[in-house]
């Protein structure tokens, strides 16, 4: 047994290695520039907090970290509710295509960031496919102008880019789902919501948490699809950190920003973790498996 | 037949009849129309090897099939078009299906809660029914912590807590060790009269349905080969099948010479013996002697056939031999010292205690 950790660490070694160095060794750099500062164009090497304080007290910074958080939640709670009938139809209903229509749920991924977004461009533009057509049966008369560049329009791509990850976490949670279970539900006279309520729903939380938690922080990561659906309304904590980084040549300030968001989504991970685990359910996953 | 140990129920009619029910599965028939009735507060089984139906039948009374034809009804009201959860019908899965995120306690009383009864009646009538299976301590346990007799407790347990009219149990016992399996036995005979309610057992283990059962109801690829008490099935079988299956029966097989009454002559390799005989026998059908082990004797009077020993099996108390005799490979019980392999012994069984049934081995049923 012993020498069998040992040889088991020893292989181990090198990948946990290599994750550390090219993760985060980037990451660790960023957070040592974090206390730096710019004097005129060079960046001078006296550690403070004062990119901090200033993240701290600027009211757009703070804004734009809440509404990466708030953006993120919302998409993924969206993503949630559509995913989840999508999730169980592939697992539960469909037996001959499954890899057919989990392929098709994947396509959208293979085509790239910039296609997918000029793709909706065209759907949602004043001159789009939508608008044309919405047009065209007399239900408006004028374009809507708010079907682009909003932060509906935004919410709605940021959707559809993400569904995928959800789906999939689902996906794995409902092929898991014992359907014994819910033989076992309507045996003991659950009706079909109770079965849902007190069995389907517990049962595959994980797979929602999962889902949830990559499209939480995919959405965050991204700032194209904010900038070019949704116009004014599309500046975000990234495009600001990108900012910071090119034309406006403060590295530092940057990284303090960068490591503000990735503070505060991990504090708000850990919370919701903690949180969860103190329900009735979260206790009940843990230890009942 | 009905046996003397089914009790009626209040109305004197049978708790669930099953006429002529029928289940194909895209075609292929799994149940090709069966009629059978199971009587108030008894203990029935479907006994056949895999594949037989059995577990099928189940399914269409638990309400996990549709019936593809026929009818079931149950206190004579029909359940084809019940759904699972409106049926008075609770039933103990083979895999026990507890669910992993709830505790023993809360699987027990999950589906007094789905009623909305409050809190502590749900409590009091969970720890009766925990009280029941002997599992009271276990009450705050995630059902993982538990070994697989404990969570067939809690499995039984949360299928009588509701008082349903009939207790399915999908073969119930398969996944437990022997010994286990031995004492739950009992435990489920016990249950079952303590509860005085009906409960339909399928299995494949003819051991367990002769310990458990007041009615057995044999199947073979769909069909019912035969019903009754358990002694009937085991002194009376009415197939070929039937005897072997049950408690393997020494098969002499052979053509009917002739019917007289409750008797018969058949053609074996060994002479034309007469015994008695399952009802329906006509001259000339394809028929088969049946001799339990128990019933040959090594040094007895009667009809005698002599044979090589091949085999001597030591089972502890006793030994079980097996004899080549013509083209016949017979099974003796010997309680003294066995003879030893490869010599010659008379064997003689009185015909009056032999049986004959219908058919052969190895040519259907």
């Amino acid at each position: 047994m012993e020498s069998q950790k040992a040889a088991l660490t020893l292989l181990v070694a090198p990948v946990v290695g290599v994750v550390a160095v090219f993760c985060l060794a980037p990451l660790a750099v960023l957070f040592c520039y974090s206390f730096f500062h710019v004097e005129f164009v060079e960046i001078a090497k006296q550690p403070s907090i004062g990119n901090y304080v200033k993240v701290a007290e600027s009211e757009t910074y703070r804004w734009l970290i809440a509404k990466a958080v708030g953006t993120g939640l919302s998409v993924a709670a969206i993503a949630g509710v559509i995913g989840y009938p999508v999730a169980f139809f592939i697992a539960k209903r469909v037996v001959l295509l499954k890899s057919v229509f989990l392929t098709a749920l994947l396509i959208p991924l293979y085509t790239g960031d910039l296609v997918r977004i000029f793709a909706w461009r065209v759907v949602l533009g004043a001159e789009g496919v939508l608008n044309s057509f919405l047009l065209w049966t007399g239900v408006i008369s004028e374009p809507i102008q708010a079907l682009l560049f909003s932060t509906t329009a935004t919410l709605i791509v940021l959707t559809y880019n993400y569904l995928p990850f959800m789906v999939l976490g689902l996906w794995l949670a409902f092929e898991s789902l014992d359907d014994r279970l819910l033989e076992a539900a309507a045996d003991l006279g659950a009706g079909r919501w109770a079965t849902i309520r007190r069995v389907i729903l517990p049962r595959t939380t994980p797979g929602l948490l999962a889902g949830g938690l990559m499209v939480f922080i995919l959405v965050i990561g991204d700032y194209l699809t904010p900038q070019l659906i949704g116009g004014s309304s599309g500046v975000t904590v990234i495009s600001a950190v990108n900012d910071l980084f090119g034309t406006a040549f403060d590295w530092p300030l940057g990284s303090a920003i960068a490591w503000s968001l990735l503070a505060t989504m991990v504090a708000l991970i850990i919370a919701a973790g903690l949180l969860f685990s103190r329900t009735r359910l979260g206790r009940s996953i843990i230890s009942g498996g | 037949m009905p046996s003397a140990t089914i009790n009626e129920g209040p109305s004197g009619k049978p708790l669930l009849v099953a006429r002529a029910l029928k289940k194909f599965y895209g075609g292929e028939p799994a149940v090709r129309g069966v009629d059978f009735s199971i009587e108030h507060n008894s203990y029935v089984t479907l006994l056949g090897p895999s594949g037989c139906g059995k577990t099928t039948i189940l399914r269409m009374i638990g309400g996990f099939e549709a019936v593809s034809a026929g009818t079931l009804e149950l206190d004579q009201r029909s359940l084809v078009d019940v759904s699972a959860n409106r049926r008075p019908v609770n039933t103990v899965f083979q895999s026990y299906a507890l669910f992993p995120h709830l505790t023993v306690a809360e699987n027990v009383g999950f589906s007094l809660s789905l009623k909305g009864l409050d809190r502590a009646t749900i409590q009091t009538r969970v720890a009766g029914a925990l009280a029941m299976v002997r599992m009271e301590a276990m009450s705050g346990r995630w059902p993982r912590q538990l070994s697989g007799g404990q969570q067939q407790r809690v499995a039984l347990a949360r299928a009588i807590i509701n008082e349903p009219k009939l207790l399915l149990l999908d073969e119930p016992l398969s996944a437990l060790d022997r010994k286990m399996r031995k004492d739950m036995q009992i435990e489920l005979k016990d249950l079952q009269r303590r509860l005085g309610m009906t409960f339909l057992h399928v299995t494949h283990d003819q051991e367990e349905a002769f310990a458990l059962s007041d009615w057995i109801i044999v199947m073979n690829r769909g069909v019912i080969e035969q019903q009754g008490s358990p002694e009937d099935i085991y002194r009376r079988p009415a197939s070929a099948y039937v005897a072997d299956f049950i408690g393997g029966a020494n098969l002499l097989s052979g053509k009917i010479a002739g019917v007289k009454g409750e008797l018969a002559a058949i053609d074996t390799e060994f002479g034309t013996i007469e015994a008695p005989c399952t009802s329906g026998l006509n001259a000339g059908q394809v028929a088969s002697l049946c001799l339990r082990p128990e019933q040959i004797s090594l040094n007895g009077n009667g009809r005698a056939i002599s044979g090589a020993v091949s085999h001597v099996v030591f089972q502890g108390a006793e030994s079980l031999i097996e004899v080549e005799a013509g083209k016949s490979r017979l099974q003796v019980r010997c309680e003294r010292t066995p003879p030893e392999v490869g010599s010659t012994i008379k064997l003689t069984f009185d015909p009056q205690r032999a049986w004959i049934a219908a058919g052969a081995m190895g040519q259907g049923s």
